[in-house]
């Protein structure tokens, strides 16, 4: 099948693939399919072949251990980025002004991340004035609600998570990476997303979100409540947006500025271990 | 003198912040400063005026708000300044 149909967070987008074989693995996609549809909000086309726009002017660039995510613009004023493992190669993903049409060219090997993070750059672009954000996040639910553990790479919260799922009985993992927050009829919604590389949980469900907390490392457990200015600041931290397009700074400022408004959020430092789950969820569950 | 690209009065939820979102802007800044009622109304005017001075806005200074010129005057040159160290200004 050349064309597929994907839903994620309620938003529709579809990806055609130049020949019958996607060459990539897509099991993280499969929960999200859907049969067509004709309001697709943008489609990325995949070519698997090399092509390297001669007219690519580098804006800004950045590198996490060997990947490198290099974002520039062409000479049409269309967006592009160039992404590399290793200082090898591995696409060129170009996308139209509105954010409607991104075309892959996907050729090296790592392909599957290339592709998991050509499509979350597209699917961000073309959210962000939609009342969504993609959060660089770890995410449970109980009894209904979902709760959100934020902080840096490296701080604990899919350890926190885990936690939860081992101490806290009802508790279910909803996404260890990269869920998405939508504010839907005046509520927050937290989604399961297809991008969730660091524990494979690829699932199509979605729950209002009972708290949010942002999590430090100490040799202690303590929470409480963070302010509105300090958590804007934290949402600003954990949420993967692409704000020198002023149009959708705006849209992520809007989408956290609600959060702020509706979701208690928290600032928890602790340890790993039982005692700090059982804390957390103490204070923060929905009663 | 004028405030360099990027930096983007926002309201959070009656708090003004500066928050860094150009690409440039993002490198040094940290993630957010908060700005009180006027030095955010100054802000707000430096980015009408476009290219200012301290004189610039203190004069305007003055008329929103019948301060003396020279409290004006001294209370524009601090909060520029601290927008100075922050690397918001460019000459």
């Amino acid at each position: 099948m050349n064309l597929e149909y994907y839903k994620v967070a309620g938003h529709i987008f579809s990806v055609y693939y130049e020949d019958n074989n996607p060459s990539v693995n897509l099991t993280s996609f499969e929960p999200f399919r859907q049969s067509s549809s004709k309001s697709d909000l943008f489609r990325l086309t995949i070519y698997k072949r090399k092509y390297i726009p001669t007219d690519f002017v580098e804006v800004f660039s950045q590198v996490e251990e060997s990947y490198v995510i290099s974002c520039g613009t062409l000479s049409e004023g269309k967006r592009c980025f160039h992404l590399q493992a290793n200082q090898i190669d591995l696409c060129w993903l170009i996308v139209s002004s509105d954010y409607r049409e991104g075309t892959l060219y996907l050729y090296g090997y790592s392909r599957r991340w290339a592709f998991e993070t050509s499509t979350m750059i597209l699917y961000t672009l073309a959210t962000s004035n939609m009342q969504t954000a993609l959060f660089h996040a770890s995410v449970v639910s109980k009894n209904g609600y979902a709760y959100l553990f934020l902080g840096k790479s490296g701080t604990g919260k899919s350890t926190h998570s885990q936690l939860w799922l081992n101490h806290l009985e009802g508790t279910e993992l909803v996404n260890d990476d990269n869920p998405i927050v939508r504010i839907v009829d005046g509520e927050a919604r937290v989604y399961g997303s297809p991008w969730s590389g660091k524990t494979p949980c690829y699932r199509n469900v979605n729950y209002p979100i009972g708290g949010i907390v942002s999590l430090s490392q100490a040799p202690y457990n303590h929470i409480k409540r963070m302010t509105p200015l300090s958590a804007y600041a934290s949402l600003l931290s954990s949420i993967i947006g692409i704000r020198w397009d002023r149009n959708l700074a705006d849209g992520l400022h809007e989408t956290e500025r609600t959060i702020v408004g509706l979701v208690p959020m928290w600032y928890m430092e602790c340890l790993p271990n039982a005692e700090a789950a059982l804390l957390c969820a103490k204070e923060i569950e929905v009663k | 003198m004028r405030i360099k690209d990027g930096f983007v009065l926002r309201d959070v939820l009656g708090d003004n912040v500066i928050i860094a979102e150009g690409l440039e802007a993002s490198v040094d800044f940290g993630r957010l400063l908060c700005l009180n009622e006027t030095a955010a109304w100054l802000w707000e005017e430096a980015v009408r005026q476009s290219d200012f001075t301290i004189s610039s806005l203190a004069k305007a200074l003055c008329e929103e708000y019948n301060v003396s010129e020279e409290k004006a005057q001294t209370d524009v040159t601090a909060i520029v300044e601290k927008w100075n160290v922050k690397g918001m200004i460019k000459e």
